[in-house]
């Protein structure tokens, strides 16, 4: 068991012929990910990476069965190229691309919201459920397969828990990297909903961000599900100390106050285990697991 | 991005936003002209020109200034010279701009608008919720200018409406706009006013638009009396208008090299200097570090497509801050290829010779070419295996330096 792709997930690369697309592709086949097609716009060959290539994400998906895209096209195509994937009605949908304008997002989210597609980014490492496949760009050879889930908007940070949690001798189900834009397709409650349902997750270990309110929302829905399963919450981004007060006026006005603080306390309140150092993650796992 | 306000007015101007006749000066004789040149009795509002708010009251470093901030009221050409002379080439703190200030070079004279009442009026995205907001508050004589702290002080005095998507407020938000600011013109100029600056906002990709404040007069007309726009800066490859206008004589040196690359930099003090490819990482860095007692003197964040002259040139910026005495690199990820900052490494050191100490720590592929590289070079760098034993390495070095 794990959430969102196993070695079953039959997965579409939209931009595989890119160099950091090719790159990463290929350690992803050779991982056991099981990439059924690449769908690039102007295709000048039949496959690539020896994967067969459509024009466009419905084909691909009528063609191979693929239900799974991810998205390594540049920030300027980035819009038309999910817009594609959501309409052709995939499952899930993986961007790596960095750098999306945030008006493009908004249009994006306006779309996502009436359609049933589960957007993991953008600008996020991506999923990997260890030994079995993954879909994004993880180095391949400091996963465990284990039982705690991961779900991180912070990705540079990830890799150091995932380092901790196999330190501690434990392992991860699933990794999930929400991604570390402001604007992100899938907050954490989603994810957090599929690890209670995965019978091999026995705790979820939850990574904040800087800005956004996607902690406080998932404090919320924590406190209503009645915590089935626990959850330790790493929070040391406090925004203030990285970037200048006058680019969070917008969000403090918007929504109240939402410093790191505070954030912490809402989510002590609904139950969740708040931690402010990674070192204190192994002792924590150790008292739960 | 940021720009000024009287490039933000400009804007304005163009999608038919009615603003303060006003003209930019760099020096004081251009200044007293420019007031000659909007009426020929003022009074006359001089303002300096940085990016960041709380201008009013905000105070320059140097004395010859005197106790009032970086807009003045001024009652006389000669008033207007004076307080331009006073301003131009020193530096404006406000609570916006660090202790250090930015330094003002251009001040920008505009007509005084008599007005009875005051707003702030915001358009922000909402980033959870993926939206704009409109946000309006009354602004008194008296408040506090710093909208952030009033806003968590008075949350209940501000009006805000979730625009969703929408490029024109509806006409219910219409009238609860108009019966929140007890408007006493006609509907239409509150609307038309309103859809505009939401035009400006969508049409440049704005992150904020922020009028502190807009003054409604006697007669019922809306004047933005000030103006600040923040680009989002993914967008900007669509438009070259306003990248032109940008002004980089408050940026220090290094910014300006750190914009060049596209990193994300900060100088936080005096201590060691971080150089990591995220945010998280970097606090977590600087979490480790102080629990050791090691300061931090600034982080870079290298931010997407690390290769190695962007690695080369991040520690050449690094080095380059006389508050640093050591380095620490800590680079995890995929998408990274670990030979590459070992080759950036040691052009660096070719290049400038390594003159403090330098720890690093990475994760990620190919990590064992780029270790034995680094080993083979025979330069005086340390590779740690993780964040707090490399802090620990780079302390007992920085110790061993001095």
């Amino acid at each position: 068991m794990a959430v969102l792709v196993d070695k079953n997930t039959k997965i579409m690369v939209q931009g595989i012929t890119g160099t950091q697309a090719s790159f990463h592709i290929q350690r992803a086949i050779n991982y056991g990910t099981k990439i059924v097609a690449g769908v690039v716009p102007n295709k000048s060959d039949d496959s690539y990476l020896g994967v067969p290539l459509f024009s466009t994400v419905k084909e691909a998906k009528e063609k191979t069965g693929a239900n799974a895209s991810i998205i390594f096209v540049p920030a300027k195509f980035a819009k038309s190229a999910i817009l594609e994937a959501i309409e052709a009605q995939l499952d899930l949908v993986v961007v790596i691309t960095s750098g999306i304008p945030v008006n493009d997002m908004m249009k994006i989210r306006q779309e996502l919201a009436r359609s049933k597609t589960i957007l993991i980014g953008p600008n996020t490492p991506g999923i990997i459920t260890p030994k079995e496949a993954y879909m994004g760009i993880f180095p391949d050879n400091i996963h465990k397969s284990g039982k705690i889930g991961v779900i991180s908007r912070s990705s540079t940070l990830t890799y150091e828990v995932i380092l901790e949690i196999n330190k501690a001798g434990f392992g991860e189900s699933t990794v999930v990297g929400l991604g570390d834009d402001l604007i992100v397709g899938c907050g954490f409650n989603e994810i957090i909903e599929k690890f209670n349902q995965d019978k091999k997750t026995s705790a979820i270990v939850l990574i904040g961000g800087i800005g956004g309110n996607y902690e406080i929302e998932a404090a919320r829905l924590y406190q209503q599900t009645k915590k089935i399963k626990p959850v330790i919450a790493l929070m040391i981004d406090d925004p203030t100390t990285l970037s200048d007060n006058k680019g969070l006026a917008p969000e403090i006005l918007c929504r109240g106050i939402t410093t790191l603080a505070e954030k912490r306390k809402k989510m002590e309140d609904a139950g969740m285990i708040v931690i402010d150092n990674i070192s204190a993650l192994k002792d924590e796992l150790a008292r739960i697991c | 991005m940021d720009i000024h306000e009287y490039q933000a007015k400009n804007i304005f101007k163009t999608f038919g936003i009615k603003i303060p006749k006003g003209i930019i000066a760099y020096t004081p004789t251009e200044a007293r002209d420019a007031a000659l040149k909007i009426s020929e009795t003022g009074p006359w509002v001089v303002k300096a020109q940085i990016h960041a708010g709380s201008r009013d009251v905000g105070r320059f470093s140097d004395k010859r200034a005197g106790k009032k901030g970086g807009i003045r009221l001024s009652k006389t050409p000669t008033e207007v010279y004076e307080n331009a002379d006073k301003m131009l080439e020193n530096m404006l703190v406000t609570n916006q701009t660090g202790v250090k200030g930015r330094l003002v070079s251009r001040v920008y004279v505009e007509e005084y608008i008599k007005t009875i009442k005051k707003f702030y009026v915001g358009l922000a995205v909402d980033w959870t919720s993926a939206s704009i907001k409109l946000l309006i508050s009354p602004v008194s004589e008296h408040t506090d200018d710093d909208v952030i702290e009033f806003a968590l002080k008075n949350s209940e005095d501000i009006l805000k409406l979730d625009l969703g998507l929408q490029e024109q407020i509806t006409s219910q938000q219409l009238n609860e706009i108009a019966q929140f600011m007890e408007f006493s013109g006609t509907l239409s100029t509150l609307k038309t006013f309103f859809n505009k600056i939401i035009k400006v906002f969508y049409a440049y990709d704005a992150v904020m638009l922020e009028i502190n404040p807009i003054g409604i007069s006697k007669d019922g007309d809306i004047w933005p009396l000030d103006a600040k726009i923040i680009f989002d800066s993914n967008a900007l490859y669509r438009h070259k208008d306003i990248v032109r206008l940008a002004d980089n004589t408050e940026v220090e040196e290094r910014e300006q090299t750190a914009a060049k690359y596209g990193f994300q930099y900060k100088e936080l003090g005096s201590g060691i200097g971080i150089i990591s490819n995220g945010d998280g990482l970097a606090l977590n860095i600087i979490n480790e570090a102080k629990k050791i007692n090691l300061n931090t003197a600034c982080f870079l964040n290298l931010k997407g497509g690390v290769d190695r002259d962007k690695i080369a040139a991040s520690i050449k910026l690094i080095m380059t801050n006389p508050k640093v005495d050591g380095i620490f690199i800590n680079i995890l990820g995929g998408f990274l290829r670990c030979n590459l900052i070992a080759d950036g490494i040691i052009t660096v050191a070719n290049d400038l010779g390594l003159n403090i100490p330098l720890v690093v720590r990475f994760e990620g592929t190919n990590k064992e070419e780029a270790t034995n590289i680094l080993q083979a070079s025979g330069l005086s760098l340390l590779i740690a295996p993780d964040t707090v034993l490399g802090l620990n390495m780079l302390q007992k070095a920085i110790a061993e330096d001095l």
